[in-house]
């Protein structure tokens, strides 16, 4: 049997798909409930994949997020703007910060313009909503923490983890 | 060790069915039970999700395990192996992944293992057809997945009507004579106890 397996490019790139990640740590001076955030990441799902569209994208993959704070997680995502964008999750109590980690797969467009719609994105979709990006680093793993950890402990993994080599520290509402 | 993939294209539902198929193949501790997931975009949005639920899962960035990071699938598949003996591996590849690529990347980390290997379970989105399949270079990806799949199930079919089920299953049939088509729904449950049996069940 032949077991040769191509080792170039991904098969990804033959098929026009592209994708770029981003992990954030936002903050707003006002607590933010569940509801609140659920709202928020499904907008900001769908701003992405309404930019990537405008920016020459023939299909949306789908567009994901994952939202991690003291109070629990919530995931959003969308595959395009006529489908909607959908969450999960609850947070037990209102919270003023989140980490955010989004995943963008698109087709038709290169890696540079989802960057850009994703980045455009999430930027927008949170200044509309008060919150600051206080830290955000591309291409982070973003899993280099134990969910069984403590509470303490996995924020301070997840703040370890964005403190090298951000693409932006703002430090706002620090 | 069986290892049963679970592919299909962008959004069609791979980690939520993932997630249901693997605390029912589990049962009440009957299986041990690991997962494999594989994503393109550098962060791992689904391994996070899968994580939390509590499940052993081994997360390959970096690339697609059929092709750029195949050598890590599988020397991955041989630590699970080696660390865990688990019964079953569900691998959820990236959404562009090609099944019988992801078989041979199985295979080569087997090769000092005992496996087998399961059926490659191809999800099929039913609320978007013709994106997927009409579309000139994307269109011939999807193809490829429907033709490798030895199980189509078409996935969501909760959100769309029974004509439009029929539609998907006719669209698919036209690429695959041989496959398996059955309906799936990880929201209301539809379709997971029959993708279960077929995985205990698979002979190669």
């Amino acid at each position: 049997m032949d077991e040769t397996v191509k080792d170039d490019h991904g098969c990804y790139t033959e098929h026009g798909v592209s994708g770029y990640g981003i992990a954030a740590k936002l903050s707003r001076k006002e607590a933010m409930n569940d509801a609140f955030v659920k709202n928020m990441a499904e907008i900001m799902m769908l701003s992405i994949a309404q930019k990537c569209i405008e920016l020459g994208a023939r299909c949306i993959g789908h567009i994901k997020s994952h939202l991690k704070t003291e109070a629990g997680t919530i995931k959003a995502d969308t595959i395009g703007v006529s489908h909607g964008s959908f969450s999960t999750g609850n947070l037990t109590h209102p919270v003023n910060t989140l980490y955010i980690a989004i995943n963008s797969i698109v087709q038709g467009i290169p890696e540079d313009a989802v960057k850009a719609a994703t980045l455009e994105g999430m930027h927008e979709v949170a200044d509309q909503r008060g919150l600051s990006v206080v830290k955000e680093k591309e291409h982070t793993y973003f899993d280099e923490f134990d969910f069984v950890a403590s509470k303490k402990d996995y924020i301070k993994q997840l703040e370890d983890q964005l403190a090298g080599g951000s693409t932006s520290d703002t430090d706002e509402g620090e | 060790m069986k290892i049963t993939q679970i592919a299909g294209f962008l959004g069609c539902g791979k980690t939520t069915l993932v997630l249901k198929l693997s605390r029912q193949l589990a049962g009440d501790n009957e299986r041990k039970v690991a997962l494999v997931v594989n994503e393109i975009g550098e962060i791992p949005v689904d391994g996070k999700v899968i994580e939390e639920s509590g499940m052993l899962v081994k997360d390959i960035g970096g690339g697609c395990i059929c092709c750029e990071v195949a050598a890590t699938f599988a020397k991955t598949i041989y630590r699970i192996y080696k660390d865990f003996s688990p019964d079953h591996i569900l691998v959820e590849p990236t959404g562009v992944a090609v099944p019988h690529q992801v078989k041979l990347a199985a295979r080569m980390g087997g090769r000092d293992a005992k496996i087998s290997m399961g059926p490659a379970i191809v999800l099929f989105d039913a609320t978007r057809p013709a994106e997927l399949l009409d579309m000139e270079m994307l269109g011939q990806l999807v193809t490829t997945q429907v033709k490798d799949a030895d199980i189509i199930a078409i996935s969501k079919v909760d959100a769309v009507d029974d004509a439009a089920v029929g539609d998907s299953s006719q669209r698919v049939r036209a690429y695959n004579a041989k496959a398996e088509i059955l309906n799936l729904s990880s929201f209301t449950g539809l379709g997971i106890d029959q993708l279960v049996d077929r995985i205990l069940d698979w002979k190669e």
